[in-house]
């Protein structure tokens, strides 16, 4: 279980990274936390010419607000989001699902950029920036371009990043006043891939739901919002038998697979669960923050 | 007279710190892969990515050329190098199989090694596997072991002419009619999925020849270091003299290093034939696919019990499915024989049946796991026990109660054959009950039910053969004597103490506890003392360390080899003190004249009898060293109970353990500390054998779980806190008063967690009768229960 050979570089800039990536984009892979990228390099599942490491690149490295939104550099580690009182102020629902990636350990290494790039369909990062409507802004020698998340995953392990492409920074605009939001997932071990994980940001205004949001992941091939849940949802007012209603429209409209873990319909079945409680809890949140 | 306080044992029994761990946990243990040789040769291995073919053949040429490839090995080149390895057994309808290093013509599961490829390194070793290529004509794999019992399924071993590799049957009164004359029968087939052991160092060997003294010397992660070295010099043809084998530090082993594997022959050959250091390093993939498997059975039992809840008769029908090959020494009979041979457990079952077949499928071989066939039987018996309790409406406690063989009935002969020597069966009970607060859990458990929540309570009671002596084999027929230990003790010219010994510690801390039992046995000072173990050279025979055996064996060879020294050790004492042998004993490193402030130490006897010559009468200087070999004949059973509370999620399926609690008897408690620990550790492997952990292979005989993603072993946070209670009473049957008790915790488990889950269940009516009972089976199960209930 030991990598093909490959060409090694550690740029110091990002500038001087777009320059390199250019050159070999088709055959190299940046190597950020090397989380996910490692191991496949030693299964040699994948064997690319060169690696191209970003980790002396500091100024991707960062956290700042911005128009009550947040900026967050693609260096960002994972433990550093799950830290961040800024992060827990602004946007908790990412505080919470930060504590379902993996283990400490990776969480060290592991970076903001690097997840969504990689786009595991059952990593939390990628979900969360989807239900956050995030903007993934990304350099190549062509110059910056802006992603939204909704459409940045295209499959398992496939984004619409091009070849010479590398994420800088992913941008969280604000949450509208009495939001509430919740996380929750199913996985077999604390820190596993999920089985399934929806989350949920619920924001109401006299009395009424006036937006909401549902993402899931681990139910398909990509992170996903489930626009008719969704619409189903806004304009009405809370209650159990809406929640209930919407988490079965949830469960109805992700169209899962079954592997050795878990079956499309026992995921089918969670997404439903799940989507109940992030509802509930979501809406619940709203009361205590607006006391 | 002598201070009494001083004579009471103050090592044994106490919570002593482990001596290896300083070692271990600062970086400075030295396993397989540590050893540095310079110029060693780095294996890598083309394995077969076909679970059955015929190999039509196979080219190395472009991966010999590569660079930094120094040779590439088929089995072909081997011819002549290496007798083929047979697990030969005495046991009637047994077959078994011959493992060649290489396979030879037909490979017969997926990660057989084929092609061996020798390089400086082991990324260089990898490169090259690229480029061999192997052409195979692919045969009819059989996954099932249902089907690979069927008339037209492909037979893996012609010579055999049959997939039934092993047949035993152990029978006592007339079943049938006892059956059929019962007022009450439960029963149903039972499934227990195959399980991988997973130690976290995977296994690693290196060999080296030295041309000059012709000293072969296999460096190997193993818990078996003195099987290897008889099997080495048989399969080579060398003295023993010139093969050594070595465990070092060993990171775990569970049973799957308890058994010899083609690349540790293969790297011992090619050592040899090169006259160059050998080494070869399982990754993750290599181990679970090749470390050999446990827990693969499909059981069909019935109990069969008077109104009362008299259990009067048992029977059981297995099929063990054992993998493709017949694995060295323990042959493929040794765990589906033992599911049948401890069915009937710590109970009284006055008849009993049960049959067993050990069926070859296109899978890695099984071999011993921790608790070899008794966590099945246990789980079988407990879930029936359970079931039974239910029928009759008593609760399981008391169902135990009535039926667990009593004080006044040992020794018991089970109908298989086994006797149970006295041991704490209802006392176990009644501790674990207590420590539970049995009465209060059920009170606790009605409130929640009535709430609609799935809350569970599963108890498990089982009783094991520790200690096993030569009366009995370790595995059925076979012709290797794993019932004696030896013990070599000295005190050498310095003072300090040696203990050489057979066994090999891989984790359950052996250096610790035999210091413990020669500090008392001898009255020496523990930080005198040292253990070696896991070096075949140490002693003339040796096994290793398996199947419980080392504290009990080990231990009693310590006891008597110590108790020689001391004698030995006290009477050059009386030349030296001028006082009777009888008036002289030792404490702390020092011998002293009672009632006296006459005294010496170790060291200064040491230096009168072998350095100060003339101190001592020429005939009263003894060697002060002791062999002694220790034989406890039958063996000791170890017994236990478990219980487990949990509760099950009803929508997400999820199962939190809540509680979980073990009342044990292993005789006398050498370290209470290292006894918890090794009950917390089998526990979690029990957990996860009864809710996570597979071994997935799909019907062309394929491994679909062969990473840690997709075999999942619990974590910590999947693992209850585990309450321990020690009986600590002294085995009637060995010398030193210890039972064995490295397994246990994985035998109780699976059986108390599955009836724990089947409690919890009980208001949807559903039963488990497979294990693992993972998320996804408990959600059809529920899901099943469900519309059951509704009536759809």
């Amino acid at each position: 279980m030991k990598p093909a050979p490959f060409e090694y570089f550690c740029p110091d800039s990002l500038d001087e990274a777009v320059v390199l990536l250019a050159g070999r984009a088709a055959e190299a892979k940046l190597l950020a936390g090397g989380q996910s990228l490692v191991p496949l390099l030693n299964f040699r599942l994948l064997q690319p010419a060169a690696l191209i490491d970003i980790n002396r690149l500091s100024e991707l490295a960062f956290l700042a607000e911005d128009r009550g939104g947040l900026r967050i550099g693609a260096l960002t580690r994972h433990h550093a989001l799950e830290t961040s009182p800024a992060v827990a102020a602004l946007f908790p629902v990412l505080s919470e699902a930060m504590a379902h990636v993996a283990h400490l350990a990776v969480r060290n290494r592991g970076t903001i950029g690097g997840s969504l790039a990689h786009a595991d369909p059952a990593a939390e990062l990628p979900m969360v920036a989807t239900l956050l409507d995030a903007e993934i802004r990304t350099r190549s020698a062509a110059g910056p371009h802006t992603h939204d998340a909704r459409d940045f995953f295209t499959g398992p392990l496939s984004t619409v990043l091009a070849d010479d492409e590398i994420v800088t920074e992913v941008f969280l605009p604000a949450l509208p006043p009495r939001t509430g939001s919740a996380f929750a997932e199913f996985s077999l071990r604390r820190g596993d891939f999920a089985i399934a994980a929806v989350a949920a940001t619920v924001t109401v205004a006299d009395g009424r739901i006036t937006a909401a949001r549902l993402a899931v992941a681990g139910a398909d091939e990509r992170p996903l919002r489930l626009d008719e849940v969704e619409a189903s949802l806004a304009g009405q007012c809370f209650d159990a038998d809406l929640v209930e209603t919407a988490a079965r429209l949830a469960g109805e409209s992700v169209n899962p697979f079954t592997d050795l873990r878990a079956s499309a319909d026992y995921r089918r079945h969670l997404v439903a669960v799940l989507a109940r409680r992030v509802l509930t809890e979501a809406h619940a949140r709203i009361a205590v923050g607006a006391a | 007279m002598a201070d009494p306080d001083v004579l009471r044992p103050k090592h044994i029994g106490a919570r002593v710190r482990r001596v290896e761990d300083p070692r271990l946990l600062t970086g400075q243990g030295a396993f397989a892969d540590d050893r540095i040789v310079p110029g060693a040769l780095h294996i890598a291995f083309r394995r077969s990515d076909h679970a059955h073919a015929l190999i039509s053949g196979i080219d190395t040429a472009a991966a010999a050329a590569m660079p930094g490839v120094f040779a590439v090995y088929t089995a072909a080149d081997l011819e002549g190098l290496v007798e083929p390895l047979r697990a030969t057994s005495r046991m009637r309808n047994y077959h078994a199989t011959p493992l060649y290093p290489l396979a030879r013509g037909r490979v017969r599961h997926v990660g057989e090694p084929v092609v061996a490829v020798l390089a400086e390194d082991r990324y260089r070793a990898e490169d090259a596997l690229d480029g061999i290529a192997i052409d195979y004509a692919p045969l009819a794999a059989v996954s099932d072991p249902r089907a690979a019992l069927g008339a037209d399924a492909p037979v893996l071993h012609e010579e055999a002419g049959t997939n039934v590799l092993a047949e035993r049957e152990f029978s006592r009164g007339d079943i049938a009619a006892e059956l059929a004359a019962a007022p009450i029968r439960v029963g149903g087939s039972f499934r227990f999925h195959r399980k991988a052991p997973t130690a976290i160092e995977n296994r690693a060997c290196i060999a080296e020849y030295d041309r000059g003294r012709r000293l072969l010397t296999l460096t190997s992660s193993t818990q078996i270091p003195g099987v290897i070295r008889d099997a080495l010099a048989d399969l080579l043809d060398m003295p023993g003299h010139s093969v050594r084998v070595v465990a070092a530090d060993v990171g775990g082993g569970f049973g799957g290093k308890a058994s010899l594997y083609p690349e540790e022959i293969l790297v011992a050959v090619l050592a040899r034939r090169l006259g160059r250091a050998v080494r070869w390093t399982g990754d993750r993939l290599e181990d679970l696919a090749t470390t050999s498997h446990g827990f693969d059975e499909i059981i069909d039992a019935e109990l069969a019990l008077d109104r009362d809840g008299t259990m009067l008769a048992l029977s059981a029908e297995v099929i063990g499915d054992v993998g493709a090959y017949s694995i060295y020494p323990w042959t493929a009979a040794l765990e589906p024989v033992q599911v049948v041979s401890f069915m009937p457990g710590p109970y009284r079952v006055p008849t009993y049946r049960g049959r067993v077949r050990a069926v070859a499928t296109n899978k890695a071989p099984t071999g011993p796991y921790r608790g070899v066939g008794r966590p099945i039987a246990t789980f079988v018996m407990e879930r029936l026990v359970d079931m039974a309790a239910r029928r009759l409406s008593l609760d399981p406690a008391e169902l135990r109660r009535r039926n667990l063989v009593r004080p006044e009935e040992f020794p018991y002969r089970v109908a298989s054959g086994i006797v149970w020597d006295r041991s704490g069966f209802g006392e176990c009970l009644e501790r674990a009950c207590a420590a539970i607060d049995y009465p209060k859990l059920r009170t606790d458990q009605g409130k929640a039910r009535a709430a609609g929540r799935l809350c569970g309570v599963g108890i498990a009671s089982y009783a094991e053969l520790t200690g096993i002596g030569s009366r009995i084999s370790a595995a059925p027929g076979m012709p290797i004597n794993t019932g004696t230990e030896t013990a070599t003790i000295r005190l050498d010219s310095t003072g300090a103490v040696t203990g050489n010994f057979g066994i090999a510690s891989h984790g359950q801390g052996l250096e610790t506890t035999l210091a413990q039992v020669i500090a008392d046995e001898l009255g020496a000072r523990l930080a005198d003392i040292q253990i070696l173990q896991g070096d075949s050279a140490l002693v003339a025979h040796g096994t290793g360390t398996y199947a419980s055996r080392s504290a009990v064996l080990a231990g009693g060879a310590a006891v008597s080899a110590a108790r020689l020294l001391k004698e030995r050790i006290i009477r050059a004492a009386s030349h030296l003190l001028e006082a009777a042998v009888e008036d002289i004993d030792a404490a702390d490193g020092r011998v002293f004249v009672s009632g006296t402030d006459r005294s010496l130490s170790f060291r200064e006897i040491a230096r009168a009898v072998y350095t100060e010559i003339g101190r001592l009468p020429r005939d009263a200087r003894e060697e002060l060293e002791v062999t002694k070999v220790y034989d406890p004949f039958f063996g000791t059973a170890t017994a236990a109970t478990h219980i487990a509370a949990l509760e099950i999620d009803p929508q997400t399926c999820k199962v939190r353990l809540d509680r979980y609690v073990v009342a044990e008897d292993c005789g006398r408690v050498i370290n209470p500390m290292i006894v918890d620990g090794q009950v917390h550790g089998a526990v979690a492997q029990g957990i996860g054998a009864a809710l996570t952990e597979e071994i997935v292979y799909d019907e062309a005989g394929q491994l679909l779980t062969a990473s840690l993603v997709d075999y999942v072993i619990p974590a910590a946070s999947e693992v209850p806190p585990i309450e321990t209670i020690h009986l600590d009473t002294e085995s009637p049957s060995t010398l030193g008063g210890f039972r064995g008790m490295g397994e246990g915790g994985t035998i109780g488990a699976p059986a108390a967690v599955a009836n724990a889950l089947a409690d919890a269940l009980a208001p949807l009516g559903a039963e488990i009768f497979e294990l693992p009972m993972t998320p996804e089976r408990l959600f059809r199960l529920i899901t099943e229960a469900t519309a059951q209930a509704r009536g759809d």
